[in-house]
């Protein structure tokens, strides 16, 4: 081989081997980009996930009892206002309006004490139903409660409104209650349950069919409690009934 | 352990892609008519989720994003080079990243589960160990 051919091939070896180091180098960077955005995910969906979490937590509230109430209720099922298995046969009906000092007495008394003994059992189910006598906040409540059971929580929010409830037609079920409220009952999608709380054909409506309900029925106070199951002529009204086992009587007569 | 072939790779993540406009066109679709996917298995979880607050961002339902990201992802395992290889792997990781937070937000804040957004998620999962491996092991290479 000649000294020229020899340069060349030197020459043509040296090109190739800068090329695969040209290579490598590029490989080595887009490698670097991708493991940099990789972290860059990591970080979005942590920084996503604590700000949601901050953002819906029950956190620094001043409500009360918000740990007893979701104790109280844990582990029986719920769904809209309705408390308590499905398939019970019996159905206490509350007839409740959420301003109302007496519901309030009734809500951290009566009703815990039938709920342990009738509706954990599966023996009855409970229905809360709004009769909104004191005036428009009691229908600004109710909606909001209705607007929890659309979550799963209207047993929790009801309960835990009683227990935080204020001097009736003072003006404190204001946005920042009922949210506060919301929040501590655990309902999970603030945004969407302040939406349907609004809903002038949905909770808002409802709020006003249930409360025609209770006067067709000729209730005229709050609570009152009625009664629907095999052993009953249909809805039967129990009226305010002083103790619970005056309501447990009438669940066992009705089963 | 050898990476499979780049050819093997493309074509996998060609049929998730396409299963993925799939689900997300239906969800899309659905939910434009004002209803929510239906459950295949049972259940209200598809219409809850869908009735979140969290199944729009910036007013725009999200499973439009969706169409848009697993076309993209299409397009990648389509193409060669890399080009492709880079956007296929960080589309599919945004995509996985998003699908992780969704499913977070489902069963932590939405209480409930919705079997196309499990479907979505598998299939972003996929797509995104596939564009990974795709990545790592052809970047930088001849096409």
């Amino acid at each position: 081989m000649s000294g020229k051919s020899s340069r060349e091939a030197r020459r043509e070896e040296r090109l190739q081997a800068e090329s695969q180091g040209d290579s490598e180098e590029r490989r080595r960077r887009l490698l670097q980009i991708g493991s940099a955005a990789v972290f860059l995910v990591i970080v979005a969906v942590a920084v996503a996930v604590v700000i949601t979490q901050s953002s819906s937590d029950g956190g620094d509230t001043s409500l009360e009892d918000v740990a007893l109430v979701e104790q109280e209720l844990q582990g029986i099922p719920q769904e809209g206002l309705t408390l308590g298995e499905k398939s019970a046969a019996v159905t206490l009906f509350e007839f409740g309006d959420l301003q109302c000092p007496v519901c309030k007495s009734y809500a951290e008394g009566i009703v815990p004490e039938v709920i342990d003994s009738k509706v954990r059992s599966g023996e009855a189910k409970i229905e809360f139903r709004n009769f909104a006598i004191l005036g428009e906040e009691s229908v600004t409540a109710g909606a909001a409660a209705i607007a929890a059971g659309q979550q799963g929580r209207g047993w929790n929010f009801l309960d835990l409104f009683y227990r935080n409830q204020g001097i009736e037609a003072s003006g404190y079920v204001t946005d920042d209650f009922l949210t506060e409220v919301a929040r501590g009952a655990g309902v999970p999608d603030i945004e969407r349950w302040n939406k349907n709380r609004k809903d002038e054909a949905g909770a808002l409506r409802l709020v006003q069919r249930e409360s025609e309900e209770a006067q067709r029925l000729g209730l005229t106070g709050t609570p009152s409690f009625v009664v629907a199951g095999p052993g009953s002529d249909g809805m039967e009204v129990l009226g305010t009934p002083g103790d619970a086992g005056t309501l447990e009587r009438a669940i066992e007569e009705a089963s | 352990m050898r990476a499979p072939a780049e050819g093997t790779l493309r074509r996998v993540a060609t049929f998730a892609a396409t299963f993925g406009i799939g689900v997300a066109t239906y969800i899309a679709i659905v939910e434009a008519g004002g209803g929510s996917p239906i459950c295949v298995a049972g259940g209200s979880g598809c219409q809850t989720v869908a009735e979140s607050s969290y199944s729009h961002l910036f007013g725009v339902n999200i499973a439009i994003f969706g169409i848009v990201g697993y076309v993209l992802l299409l397009a990648a395992a389509l193409l060669r080079g890399d080009a492709a290889r880079m956007a296929g792997f960080g589309i599919a990781l945004g995509g996985f990243g998003y699908s992780l937070f969704l499913t977070y937000l489902e069963i932590f804040k939405i209480e409930a589960i919705c079997q196309w957004c499990v479907a979505s998620a598998v299939l972003m999962t996929l797509l995104f160990g596939l564009n990974a491996v795709r990545m790592v092991s052809y970047v930088g290479r001849p096409a």
